[in-house]
C-alpha cells in the first residue's frame, strides 16, 4: 500500500503547545489510524502541526507524494479535512451554511445528510443551538465537504455520551469505505481501537508503541499504559 | 414634522452606512478602525473631485466613489492591518488613527480647508409629497442608503462570499483550516467597509458639505451607534445610527413641532444642537451603564 501521509522525525516545540520529540507515523489510503495517549501526550499538537496551525521545528511530512508545507488553507485544499478538538462549528452560521462554507467543487450536502441524518432535520438551525452530538456530526460533516483524502479527527468523543461516541465512531467505517483515510486522535483508547485498523500510542511527545488495532498485545499495553499514566496500578 | 423626520432619517441612513462598515471590520478582525470617519471625509472629497471632472448627478458618481474607496480600503488593510495582525488589537487602533491623520492632511493639501459640496444625487430643491414639502436630496439619500443596506444583507446572508466573510469573523483559524483564504476575505471586508463609508461621504457632502477635519465627528457617531446598537451587531449598528440622527435633528426642532415649547424660558438654549450633542453623550453613558450589551446585544455567537 502507498502511504498517503508519511511523517518522519517530526519535532514541534514552541511556546505553550505540547512538544513533539521526533514522531514518525504513516497513514495509508482508506485506512483508519488511531492516535491514542493521555491528555498532554501531543495528539492535538500533531494534528495542528499537520494543518500548519503550529510551526514545525524539524522533520518531514509527506502527503500524497509531496512535502506538506504552506498555510492551512492550502493544506485543506490539498486534501486534509480538519475536525478540531471542541468542534468549533461556526456559531452564527446555520448547519447548511457551516457545510457549504467548506464545500469543495463537487461536494454534496446529501452525502453528509445521509451519513448524519439528524443534521438534515436541523439544516436551518444556527450552530450555537446544536447539542454536543449534533455539533460533532456537523464538524465531521463540514470537514468532509472539503472532499478530503485524509480526515483529521481530534477528540470526537469529548463531551459525548458513550452511546453517541460509539454511533459517531461507527460512521468512520462508512467514511473510510468511501476512500477517505482517517487519523483519529482519541483519549478514549478503547473506543478508538474498536474502529481503527492500526494505532499509534503517543506518550509525552514520543510514539512509544504501534501496531494493528486488533492486536490483543497492543490493546493490553494501551490499557496498562493508560492505567499507569493515571497512577492507578501502584495499588 | 414629517419634514424633520425625513431629514433625520436621511442623516441617520448615511450614518448607518458608516456604522455598518465600522462593524464589519470590527467583526472581521476584532479591531476598531478609527479611520472609518476619515474614510467618510475621503469619500466626500472623491465625490467632489469626480464632480469637478464630470458634470453629472451624484448617483452616477456613486459607483466610481465605491470603486475608489474600495481600493483605499484595500490599501488601509495593507498598511494598517496586515503588518500588525499578530499584535494586540490596540496596535490597529493606533495605525488606523495614523492613516486617518494622513487622509486628513492629504485632503487638506489637495482641496484646502474650505468646505466643499458634492453634487446632489439626482437634483437639488424641494418636492411636494402628499402635502408635505421635503428635500429631494434627503429622499434620495434614504433610498440609496436603503438599497445599500439591503445589498449588504443579501451579500452576507445569501452569497458564498458572505458565508466566508461571516465564518472568518466568527473563527478565523477554523475558517483557514477549512480552505478559506482568510487574508483575502479580510481584505475584502476592509474594501467593503471603506466603500460604504465613502458612499456615506458622497451622500452627506451635498447637504452638509465636506471639510478635511470632518472625520473625528463621524467616527464618534459610528462608535456611539455601535455601542447603542450592540457591539458587533450589524442590525444594531443601523438602528443605533438612525436613533442618533433622530435625536440630533429632532431635539433642536422640537419647538417647531410642539409650538408650546418655544415659549418656555430657556427654550432656545435647551433645544439646540449643543444640548442635543451633550444629551447624546449622556445617553451613551446611560446605555453603557444600564445595558452594556446595547439594544441588540446578544450572545457573542450571534454577532455576525
Amino acid at each position: 500500500m502507498t502511504a498517503l501521509l508519511d511523517i518522519a522525525d517530526l519535532v514541534v516545540g514552541h511556546g505553550p503547545v505540547t512538544a513533539l520529540h521526533g514522531v514518525s507515523l504513516r497513514v495509508n489510503s482508506g485506512e483508519i489510524v488511531a492516535l491514542v495517549g493521555a491528555n498532554g501526550a501531543g495528539k492535538s499538537t500533531l494534528l495542528r502541526a499537520l494543518m500548519g496551525l503550529v510551526p514545525v521545528t524539524s522533520g518531514e511530512i509527506m502527503f500524497d507524494g509531496t512535502p506538506l508545507t504552506g498555510p492551512a488553507w492550502s493544506r485543506a485544499r490539498r486534501g486534509l479535512g480538519y475536525c478540531p478538538e471542541g468542534r468549533r462549528v461556526f456559531p452564527g452560521l446555520t448547519v447548511e451554511e457551516n457545510l457549504n462554507v467548506a464545500a469543495a467543487p463537487g461536494a454534496s450536502l446529501d452525502t453528509v445528510y445521509k451519513l448524519f441524518p439528524p443534521l438534515a432535520n436541523r439544516r436551518d438551525a444556527p450552530g450555537w443551538q446544536l447539542s454536543g452530538g449534533e455539533q460533532q456530526m456537523l464538524a465531521v460533516g463540514r470537514a468532509l465537504m472539503a472532499r478530503p483524502k485524509l480526515l483529521l479527527l481530534d477528540e470526537p468523543s469529548l463531551g459525548l455520551s458513550p452511546l453517541l461516541t460509539d454511533e459517531l465512531l461507527a460512521r468512520l467505517r462508512a467514511i473510510a469505505s468511501d476512500g477517505v483515510a482517517v487519523l483519529l486522535a482519541e483519549q478514549n483508547a478503547a473506543a478508538a481501537l474498536e474502529v481503527a485498523d492500526r494505532a499509534y500510542v503517543l506518550h509525552l511527545g514520543h510514539t512509544v508503541d504501534d501496531g494493528s488495532a486488533a492486536d490483543p498485545g497492543l490493546r493490553q499495553r494501551v490499557r496498562e499504559g493508560i492505567l499507569s499514566a493515571k497512577g492507578l496500578t501502584s495499588g | 414634522m414629517l419634514q424633520v423626520l425625513v431629514n433625520s432619517l436621511a442623516l441617520g441612513s448615511a450614518y448607518a452606512l458608516l456604522a455598518l462598515g465600522f462593524v464589519l471590520i470590527l467583526n472581521a478582525v476584532n479591531a476598531v478602525n478609527f479611520a472609518q470617519g476619515d474614510l467618510v471625509m475621503a469619500g466626500g472629497f472623491v465625490a467632489v473631485a469626480f464632480g469637478m471632472l464630470l458634470p453629472v448627478p451624484g448617483i452616477v458618481l456613486l459607483p466610481l466613489v465605491l470603486v475608489v474607496m474600495a481600493l483605499i480600503g484595500r490599501a488601509l488593510a495593507a498598511v494598517a492591518y496586515f503588518p500588525l495582525k499578530s499584535r494586540p488589537p490596540v496596535s490597529v487602533f493606533i495605525s488606523t488613527i495614523a492613516v486617518g491623520i494622513i487622509l486628513q492632511n492629504l485632503a487638506n493639501a489637495l482641496f484646502g480647508a474650505e468646505p466643499r459640496a458634492a453634487p446632489p444625487l439626482f437634483a437639488g430643491g424641494l418636492v411636494e409629497l402628499g402635502g408635505i414639502v421635503v428635500s429631494r436630496q434627503a429622499l434620495a439619500i434614504i433610498a440609496v442608503a436603503a438599497v445599500m443596506i439591503a445589498a449588504q444583507y443579501v451579500l452576507f446572508q445569501r452569497t458564498a462570499l458572505g458565508r466566508r466573510l461571516r465564518a472568518t469573523a466568527q473563527d478565523r483559524e477554523m475558517a483557514e483550516a477549512l480552505g478559506i483564504r482568510v487574508n483575502h476575505v479580510i481584505a475584502a471586508t476592509f474594501a467593503i467597509a471603506a466603500a460604504y463609508a465613502g458612499a456615506a461621504g458622497l451622500l452627506l457632502a451635498n447637504t452638509f458639505f465636506v471639510t478635511p477635519t470632518d472625520g473625528g465627528n463621524y467616527i464618534l457617531k459610528a462608535y456611539i451607534a455601535v455601542v447603542i446598537g450592540g457591539w458587533g451587531s450589524v442590525p444594531g449598528a443601523v438602528v443605533g445610527a438612525l436613533l442618533i440622527a433622530l435625536f440630533e435633528v429632532m431635539l433642536p426642532s422640537l419647538p417647531l413641532i410642539v409650538p408650546g415649547l418655544a415659549g418656555l424660558p430657556g427654550a432656545s438654549w435647551l433645544f439646540s444642537q449643543t444640548i442635543a450633542t451633550i444629551l447624546l453623550y449622556l445617553m451613551l453613558l446611560v446605555v453603557l451603564v444600564v445595558r452594556p450589551q446595547g439594544l441588540f446585544g446578544e450572545a457573542v455567537q450571534r454577532r455576525a
